[in-house]
């Protein structure tokens, strides 16, 4: 509490923290919808087939 | 009705949840708005009862929980000023900003019925400016990322730390170029005053994005 009363402790110092890891970048993602499209329609194809 | 007061053990987790709820709502709809990813991956759901666009690529997902699962020990004990959504282009400069800037009023006593309903609805207020936001925006050059970035104290850090999540999930402290925006543009989309919390969202934009 004494730190963070005053603001010249190092302790009080603000900081701006962002993750190290980076979320999946649009190229990536764009890949798994296309395969969850492509994952569908197989499956539609079976079950019209009666595969399924 | 249920009185709450600060000295409760869980009124800060339950001010905590709500938030990190609201912002991971947030934060898909503002990938979608902003159209950082393809719109085949998001699902209308309804949430705050109006419907929004919620991201189903387990991935990102999982980022934006794992992202918020760490902001929220900052927020439980009011150590979280500001929580920002990002927007950068292909160089990892800063084009667009969301601000979330949060605080916790001191507090006598509350009601639960007012923790439910009023906070839900000032809420749903800040989706509805942030699913229309793009017709006061210019549109963003191709190719864009998003980070979240979190204003706090260093000592704060700390509470971070103790989450396990943490371990696989590091934060660092960001550099100049994450930071920086040259000559930005703030549009203020809402503002809301309850008993437990005060919130403001604004956008920075960067005079030129492309």
């Amino acid at each position: 509490d004494q730190a963070r009363s005053d603001p010249t402790s190092a302790s009080d110092k603000k900081v701006i923290l962002l993750p190290c890891k980076n979320p999946p970048n649009r190229e990536r993602v764009h890949l798994w919808l296309e395969a969850r499209k492509q994952y569908e329609c197989l499956q539609k194809w079976r079950r019209e087939a009666g595969l399924l | 009705m249920t009185t709450l007061t600060r000295q409760d053990l869980n009124f800060g987790q339950v001010i905590a949840d709500i938030l990190c709820e609201f912002l991971e709502v947030a934060i898909h709809l503002i990938l979608y708005v902003r159209e950082v990813y393809p719109s085949g991956i998001f699902q209308k759901r309804k949430k705050y009862n109006v419907p929004v666009q919620m991201s189903c690529h387990p991935e990102l997902n999982q980022y934006i929980q794992d992202t918020l699962h760490c902001v929220k020990p900052l927020i439980e004990k009011n150590d979280a000023e500001k929580v920002v959504v990002v927007i950068m282009d292909k160089e990892h400069h800063p084009v667009e900003r969301f601000v979330f800037e949060i605080s916790q009023p001191p507090l006598l006593s509350i009601s639960s019925e007012t923790l439910l309903s009023h906070v839900e609805q000032l809420l749903r207020a800040f989706i509805l400016k942030i699913s229309v936001c793009d017709a006061i925006l210019n549109n963003n050059p191709p190719g864009c990322s998003f980070t979240v970035l979190v204003h706090t104290r260093d000592a704060a850090t700390r509470n971070m730390e103790k989450v396990q999540v943490i371990k696989d999930f590091p934060w660092i402290v960001a550099d100049e170029q994450e930071v920086h925006m040259q000559e930005p543009r703030l549009i203020p989309l809402k503002t809301m005053t309850s008993d437990i919390v005060k919130m403001q969202l604004y956008v920075e934009e960067r005079a030129q994005k492309t």
